[in-house]
């Protein structure tokens, strides 16, 4: 492995190199190197050429080595943001530092040097990591979403278009006629100025040509067309606007269905909020694609072509003279955007501060009483006023100089047309007319330009969200049900785990061998510390995932061989985060059930022990709960959930720390809901509180994804082991919970 | 407020009251008289305190951020405390100067001197600059957190293995540096 860093804060490379009975440490004897590139930064192949020739001279190596034998441990020492590789041989001495990018090599070298020190094999290590898996192997992005295999610079837009495209299949005729009105809305549209210039004032006025001093039918006409205009404005709106919904509206519900398809484990690895997001903001971005992006695309590059077709048409010169401002107006949109953007960055960064500060001193108003420091909060508060005052001020100063200017010079072009025109029309080469048709036409122009202006960020940003709205959909399911899989209607409930080995990531074991039995109507505890695995245990026996190795089997057939049907019918869990969806208390109780009856439900949360305290709300179980509802307290919740799964009325029951987060005495009353809910299935309970176990007819004592113990809590508790040790903790706790009560 | 006013002032105003408060926190206190550091051949520290000796020891700052030299934290790689050093000038200048060499190793992060560039583009930004330890390129996720200010004028860069970097000081950029740094804040 290198060590890419000096323990005097200079970048150096230093080898270690591990032999079967040797170790080897490599100092360069070089100058620090004067550059350092980080992962992910991509590096233009020139450059990278160039820095080739520098370190094809080293100035040589110190080369130390050491028996494996004399090395008594091989450590790494996390430091704040780098790393240290630590031997203790006859004593402690530094090996080398390195910076984070190392820490996972660094790692896998002092396990290696372990097991070669243990005489064990080193093929259970991966030594060879995987190279180009975080970053685009064309280009050397680095993935912007970890495990997010997708380069934005390279992705392949327009096969995403394509298949946008074929989305909007269905749509073909909308947009067609959207397409159609728009362009005749633009088209009748620019008649108008026509009419306007060259008709009405070189025609109609100066009284000659076809329309000579026939104002009232010009005026009609300029009437007749603005109509037009302003009716296939109407109709290409009203069509619009059904269209974004429908699109919006499918888009939305393909995303969701796609996700509701998808396993579990695909929720654990994106954040939900990144997911909810995905879902809105996503569908939201691809509706304006379809809805402004395309068609204004197309109408506005028609107009941008129509109208300087016209224009060479009517005057090639003076077309030429219109488009001479024109760079001077991108130029500056492109220097002094950026600035705006920074000064509203700015300002927003203000505002938000601000809001924390209001925020901090309101959720904190007891603090700030008891304390008595108002005084000190208002001042804190100024400061960040007064910034924000600043940060506003500058943006609305800049934006404020900025448009004007940019107004003014978009006029130039139209003075310029003036004073050309003017001057032309004196000369009498054009009329006067013309050069009003002129100034109309070029002040149509500059809107559908600043429009393609900004296409590009536009469509990448597009292409990006439909590739991420794709993937989703693209996604398959870890889980899958078999084509033939069995259907039980009703288990007994034998659960025979053997030998399962999982893990959420690859080389990452979770589980390890475990093995365990429960015989119909037999309770099992799960004990252990947090991060033992118990969890993803029964997840496992739940098939919300799939093992990697060895087999669940239930009433004797592997879980894989099942429907998803009958586990979900015959598996009920009840978990410490209880979940109470948007509803009514009854519905929720109904979750599983819908059908129920309502004396069902009535019966499950008497079960349950959440009757009484449903009978006590005002709106009993109509009352609406879940997010903008009625609070419930965990207790609560907890009770209601515990209601759901006596209505489901599973034949395996799976508690999952259901009592964890509560005070003793809810836990109690939750004790006896659980007791009576517990009768007759098989149960398999993980607790923290041993005591929530007492009932358990066999308990396993899981460490570090392996079982280490097994037995009832009598044989247990002579075997002095690993859970006599957990009671032991749990009693000292409990006596300390004593203490401080009393 | 810096954490070195934040001390005076503790040790000020609050001298009545501190007496009960030290009392109940009993923190060992390492001083010149019971505690000897010595710097092993194996480029570690090592402390011998009231006899007692420690080989490998590491140095923990309180306020890394604000001021490296005082309340200095002396911990094992268990992160058991040893003691802690009130003020590094209360020893002298050769075992002041281990300590913070000590300090330095943990504390690794390159001091940007000059901001090249910094590039933003699909969610991260591409930083180049000029810093302590060298030129160094490093890359930084976008979006709340990764890159701060610990203090008012101190920022603190985060990149995507958790590198440090920091910039001492923004006051001190130029206006053109500030602008580019500005927009990752």
């Amino acid at each position: 492995m290198i060590c890419d860093r000096t323990t005097d804060g200079k970048f150096l490379d230093t080898y270690l190199i591990l032999t079967g009975n040797r170790l080897f440490i490599a100092t360069s004897l070089d100058e620090p190197a004067k550059e350092k590139i980080y992962k992910g930064y991509a590096v233009p192949s020139a450059k990278t050429e160039n820095a080739q020739p520098k370190q094809s001279q080293p100035a040589g190596w110190s080369i130390e080595s050491f028996e494996l034998a004399q090395i008594e441990s091989l450590s790494i020492v996390n430091l704040v943001a780098s790393g240290m590789v630590v031997m203790r041989a006859a004593e402690e001495r530094t090996v080398g530092a390195f910076t984070n990018g190392e820490m996972g090599r660094a790692s896998r070298f002092a396990s290696a040097f372990e097991k070669l020190k243990k005489q064990e094999s080193l093929e259970e290590l991966h030594l060879h990591e995987e190279h180009g898996h975080a970053s685009c192997p064309k280009c050397g992005m680095i993935y912007p979403e970890e495990g997010r295999q997708i380069c934005p610079k390279c992705m392949k837009k327009h096969a995403i278009f394509g298949r946008l495209l074929s989305f909007a299949g269905q749509y073909k005729k909308s947009m067609a006629l959207i397409i159609f009105f728009m362009l005749l809305n633009s088209g009748t549209g620019l008649v108008i100025p026509y009419l306007q210039g060259t008709v009405l004032i070189d025609q109609g006025l100066g009284g000659n040509g076809m329309f000579a001093h026939q104002i009232g039918l010009i005026i009609l006409l300029i009437i007749g067309f603005r109509t037009l205009s302003l009716l296939f404005g109407v109709l290409y709106g009203v069509i619009n606007a059904k269209m974004s919904a429908n699109i919006a509206f499918d888009l939305k519900s393909s995303v969701f269905s796609a996700m509701q398809r998808l396993s579990l484990s695909f929720f654990q690895r994106k954040q939900t909020g990144q997911l909810m997001t995905r879902v809105n903001n996503d569908a939201t971005e691809l509706q304006y694609f379809f809805v402004d992006g395309m068609s204004f695309f197309i109408v506005n590059a028609m107009n941008i072509i129509g109208i300087t077709t016209i224009l060479l048409i009517l005057d090639w010169k003076l077309t030429l003279l219109c488009f001479l401002p024109l760079p001077i107006v991108v130029i500056l949109v492109r220097k002094a955007f950026p600035r705006l953007w920074r000064l509203s960055w700015r300002r927003h960064r203000t505002i938000s501060r601000m809001n924390a500060i209001i925020s901090d001193t309101i959720r904190g108003t007891r603090v700030v009483k008891a304390f008595g420091k108002e005084q000190k909060e208002m001042e804190r508060f100024h400061t960040s006023n007064l910034a924000y005052s600043h940060a506003d001020q500058s943006f609305n100063k800049f934006a404020g100089t900025m448009f004007p200017v940019l107004n003014v010079l978009t006029q130039t072009g139209g003075i310029l047309i003036w004073s050309f025109g003017g001057w032309m029309v004196m000369g009498g080469d054009i009329s006067f007319g013309k050069v009003l048709t002129f100034v109309s036409y070029m002040h149509m122009l500059y809107g559908p330009i600043q429009f393609m202006n900004n296409i590009v960020s536009w469509w990448s940003y597009c292409m990006s969200a439909a590739q991420r709205i794709f993937e989703i959909q693209d996604s398959v399911p870890d889980v899958t049900e078999k084509a033939n899989a069995v259907h039980l209607d009703r288990m007994n409930g034998d659960i025979e785990v053997s030998n399962i080995v999982f893990g959420y990531e690859p080389n990452k074991a979770i589980l390890k061998q475990v093995s365990m039995r429960a015989k119909p109507g037999q309770m099992i505890g799960v004990v252990g510390h947090s991060g033992a695995g118990k969890s993803t245990l029964v997840n496992i026996i739940s098939r919300l995932y799939d093992v990697s190795e060895g087999e669940v089997r239930i009433d004797g057939i592997n879980i894989k061989d099942l429907s998803s049907a009958s586990l979900r019918n015959n598996i009920g869990i009840v978990s410490q985060d209880v979940y109470v969806f948007s509803g009514s208390i009854a519905e929720n109780i109904a979750y599983a059930n819908p059908d129920c009856s309502v004396e069902d439900i009535i019966y499950a949360a008497k079960i349950a022990h959440a009757h009484d305290f449903i009978e006590k709300l005002p709106d009993g179980y109509d009352t609406i709960v879940g997010t903008g509802g009625h609070n419930l307290s965990g207790g609560e919740k907890q009770r209601l959930s515990i209601a759901r799964a006596v209505l489901h009325n599973p034949r395996i029951l799976i508690l999952d720390e259901a009592t964890a987060s509560l005070d003793t005495e809810t836990e109690l009353q939750i004790q006896a809901a659980l007791d009576s809910l517990i009768k007759g299935r098989t149960t398999i309970a993980i607790a923290h509180r041993l005591s929530t176990l007492r009932n358990a007819d066999f308990l396993i004592v899981m460490d570090n994804g392996k079982v280490v113990e097994s037995g009832t809590h009598e044989e247990l508790m002579t075997r002095e082991g690993a859970y006599y040790g957990l009671v032991k903790k749990h009693d000292e706790a409990l006596k300390m919970n004593e203490v401080i009560s009393a | 407020m810096t954490a070195s006013k934040a001390a005076s002032d503790h040790e000020t105003d609050a001298a009545k009251t501190t007496s009960d408060l030290s009392d109940a926190a009993n923190i060992k206190y390492l001083t010149v008289s019971n505690a000897t550091f010595k710097k092993t051949e194996g480029q570690m520290l090592s402390v011998k305190v009231d006899g007692e000796e420690h080989p490998a020891v590491y140095v923990h700052c309180s306020f890394p951020h604000t001021n490296r030299s005082i309340y200095l934290s002396i911990r094992t790689i268990e992160n058991k405390e040893i003691g802690m050093i009130r003020s590094l000038d209360e020893f002298p200048a050769e075992t002041a100067q281990f300590l913070e060499e000590q300090v330095s190793i943990r504390y690794f992060a390159p001091e940007i001197t000059r901001v090249v560039s910094v590039k933003e583009e699909f969610g991260y930004a591409y930083w180049e600059a000029e810093t302590t330890a060298g030129l160094c390129r490093f890359t930084v996720r976008g979006g709340g957190g990764h890159t701060k200010l610990v203090t008012a004028n101190r920022l603190l860069i985060n990149d995507v293995d958790g590198n440090r970097f920091v910039i001492p000081d923004l006051t001190r950029l130029t206006d053109k540096e500030y602008r580019m740094v500005e927009m990752s804040m």
